[in-house]
């Protein structure tokens, strides 16, 4: 069943439902339709446009709940880029590379602490954590994979190379003391020990630009390819398992997650919004949209989900990260 | 409800039965209007049938030439098959925006499809720039058979081409022994055609674009070692201030056999001292060809620039949008008073929700709206109380 006033698609299935439940009676209706001339259908057609968007919107479980951010006058967060999550200690970690630095949260959204490592970080982009006693953080002005040693308050710039060529760090995840490293100059993914030893690739020759975003999920690597659309699940030996093809339901993906459902969710940077996926990758809604104000997008840049089932969006344009849960 | 949906229903087709095409002797038609002129090889069909009134009205008309309808309209009620074709991929702007005859004449023409006899001429009516003269020119182009390589509805390729660069320089160009003695030293698979030759003309031999990169000329091997692909590395070593503005936190740094640079350009050859592989604007169109075509569509925006870089650094930016500087300071470049105007905008004055601070950009959107002066609100009333709540 397709749309008949957007043509966006087709119907999801909690669109159906929606309609049911709310006893619409569409056959009645239909039945009306069907004895009109076509331009009596489309002036009909139009009262249905308000509840179509109505319904879509309904769809999506996921309502606001607060936000991290720090607004002060020439001390305001600028182009924020990512989120890390200590789940141990109840953190939100941002990147904040406008003003090379990073922030710490508590679960509230209440700021604890500002960290810009004696003022030595380039352009910080992306941090993971894979002990206590220090962060990893790609720093773009450097190109590097930069330790830092938070009790020595030292910062150890790292270049890294893959097959003796030096790569671009982009987005980095961690997984059982392992770094997963986007080479942007490639779009592949190259995991690495704590030593800074290259291990496996994760690579797609059919992705145009690469890869673009990655998380870990369930002992497995889901990765987002931009100009295909797509999204590839590899176990973590790099063994391509399975291709999800999103279609034309996105048009700018610039990253994903993984929900503790299965659920695959893209953000749209063009669209500002998030398109929700079903574990087996069919398209079932969509949500947000662009704007400046709470629960709207400007220029969103990552998605992810913290160890509480809630939804962070990082948005670089309206310099903040929204928490959403169900 | 259903008394006036029952009424609707009834009234509407009678009242649109009044405004349809009345027949009209097409003998009246040409009481003034010389029928030689109506005539020619080849004759659009309802011409042929004497059926004027298929398209005009005699009285009076809401379009030029006493039309009916919108021109596209009017050409679409009968070559309806086309239509859907003629949205796909990357369409021709005439055909986007409905006006066919800017390229065909509705009544009769010496040649097939109702074009103009001398096509070239017709294409440079609005492709002026492309109307040159070279000292060596390509023999179609010198031909005057645009159509050789393009096509002129839509295409899957940029420039319309009607299969990719490559393969439409092969399907002529098929002597592999002039191809290989061409390219003796070319130290891998000969492909990427027009990175090095304008398909159009140029004044060097062989079609060789106008600017050579330097160590082209000097010495294949200060870039090229052995079969090796040559890498970003390799350019930056040179070009060291594009190698820094590229670590940003926004940058050109993506994937092409590991070398970014050659997204955009020719190691050997170009139009232009930077060796871009084509004009500036289809070069980020190759990638960004959904940019454009949101560009197009939007009622409001800024009128075109002739430069993407005019706005954005090409190479990487600190900024959104991959902006060359902040969203002030890119605008001012050319509306000098206005940054100094009434709304205060710049460091000191942050945006209420997002604490940034406040630019052109925070109520403007260059690439377009739907709101007058490509604001991101309606002007009147909603966009100023996004802020000032209190009004």
């Amino acid at each position: 069943m397709t749309c008949v006033y957007c043509a966006t698609g087709p119907i999801n299935n909690m669109f159906k439902m929606t309609l049911d439940q709310n006893k619409w009676s569409v056959r009645n209706q239909m039945n009306i339709i069907s004895g009109l001339p076509p331009l009596s259908l489309l002036l009909l057609l139009s009262f249905f446009a308000g509840y179509h968007v109505e319904v879509v919107h309904a769809a999506s479980p996921w309502v606001w709940d607060r936000v991290l951010k720090q607004d002060l006058v020439n001390d305001a967060m600028m182009m924020p880029t990512s989120l890390y999550i200590d789940g141990d200690k109840g953190l939100y970690y941002v990147v904040d590379s406008g003003r090379n630095r990073l922030l710490s949260f508590n679960r509230k959204g209440e700021l604890l602490n500002i960290f810009n490592a004696g003022k030595a970080l380039d352009i910080p982009f992306d941090m993971v954590k894979t002990d206590a006693k220090g962060v990893w953080i790609v720093e773009k002005g450097r190109n590097s994979l930069s330790y830092i040693d938070l009790k020595e308050k030292k910062v150890t710039p790292n270049s890294l190379t893959y097959n003796g060529k030096i790569i671009y760090p982009d987005r980095i995840e961690a997984d059982a003391g392992i770094l997963y490293v986007i080479n942007k100059a490639t779009g592949d993914i190259i995991s690495y020990s704590e030593k800074l030893e290259a291990r496996t690739r994760f690579s797609c020759s059919e992705c145009a630009w690469g890869f673009v975003d990655f998380k870990i999920h369930d002992g497995k690597l889901w990765a987002l390819d931009q100009a295909g659309q797509t999204i590839r699940c590899f176990n973590l030996d790099g063994k391509l398992i399975k291709t999800f093809e999103l279609g034309k339901s996105v048009i700018f993906p610039v990253s994903l997650a993984i929900g503790p459902t299965g659920y695959m969710y893209v953000l749209d940077r063009q669209r500002r919004s998030v398109a929700a996926y079903d574990r087996s990758g069919v398209f079932k809604y969509r949500f947000l949209k662009k704007g400046i104000t709470r629960g709207q997008l400007y220029y969103p840049t990552e998605i992810r989900f913290d160890p509480w089932g809630e939804l962070c969006l990082v948005d670089e344009g309206n310099a903040k990260v929204e928490i959403f849960k169900r | 409800m259903r008394i006036l949906l029952s009424a609707i229903s009834t009234l509407l087709p009678l009242l649109f039965a009044s405004i349809a095409p009345a027949a009209v002797d097409a003998a009246s038609c040409f009481e003034c209007h010389d029928k030689k002129l109506f005539k020619d090889t080849v004759t659009h069909q309802p011409v042929l049938e004497s059926k004027c009134s298929f398209c005009h009205n005699p009285h009076v008309a809401r379009y030029k030439g006493l039309l009916r309808d919108q021109e596209s309209v009017l050409c679409y009620s009968c070559h309806d098959e086309s239509r859907k074709q003629f949205s796909i991929g990357v369409v021709h702007d005439p055909v986007s925006k409905g006006q066919c005859s800017v390229c065909h004449t509705p009544h009769a023409s010496s040649e097939k499809g109702l074009i103009p006899s001398d096509l070239a001429e017709n294409c440079y009516a609005c492709h002026t720039k492309l109307n040159k003269e070279y000292k060596v020119p390509h023999k179609p182009y010198a031909d005057g058979k645009c159509s050789s390589c393009h096509t002129p509805h839509q295409a899957d390729n940029l420039q319309l081409l009607s299969d990719k660069p490559d393969a439409l320089c092969l399907s002529c160009h098929q002597d592999e022994t002039i191809l290989a003695n061409g390219h003796k030293d070319y130290p891998v698979d000969l492909k990427g055609c027009l990175s090095c030759h304008n398909p159009h003309g140029s004044e060097r031999k062989a079609l060789m674009r106008d600017f050579l990169h330097q160590p082209y000329v000097e010495d294949c091997a200060s870039c090229h070692q052995g079969e090796a692909k040559v890498g970003m590395a390799t350019c930056l070593k040179c070009h060291e201030k594009t190698g820094k503005e590229m670590l940003s936190n926004h940058s050109h740094i993506t994937i092409q056999d590991g070398n970014s640079c050659l997204n955009c350009h020719s190691p050997h050859a170009g139009n232009d001292k930077a060796l871009l592989k084509n004009r500036e604007k289809l070069v980020c169109y190759s990638c960004h060809g959904e940019t454009l075509r949101r560009y197009k569509k939007t009622i409001s925006k800024h009128p075109p620039v002739d430069k993407c870089s005019n706005c954005h650094a090409p190479h990487g930016s600190r900024n959104l949008s991959m902006l060359k500087s902040d969203g002030n300071a890119v605008c001012v470049q050319c509306h000098e008073t206005q940054g100094n105007f009434t709304h205060p905008v710049g460091p000191d004055v942050l945006d209420k929700h997002t604490g940034q601070m406040l630019t052109c950009i925070t109520c403007h959107n260059p690439m377009g709206t739907k709101f007058k002066y490509h604001m991101v609100q309606e002007g009147k009333r909603d966009l100023c109380v996004l802020c000032h709540r209190a009004y």
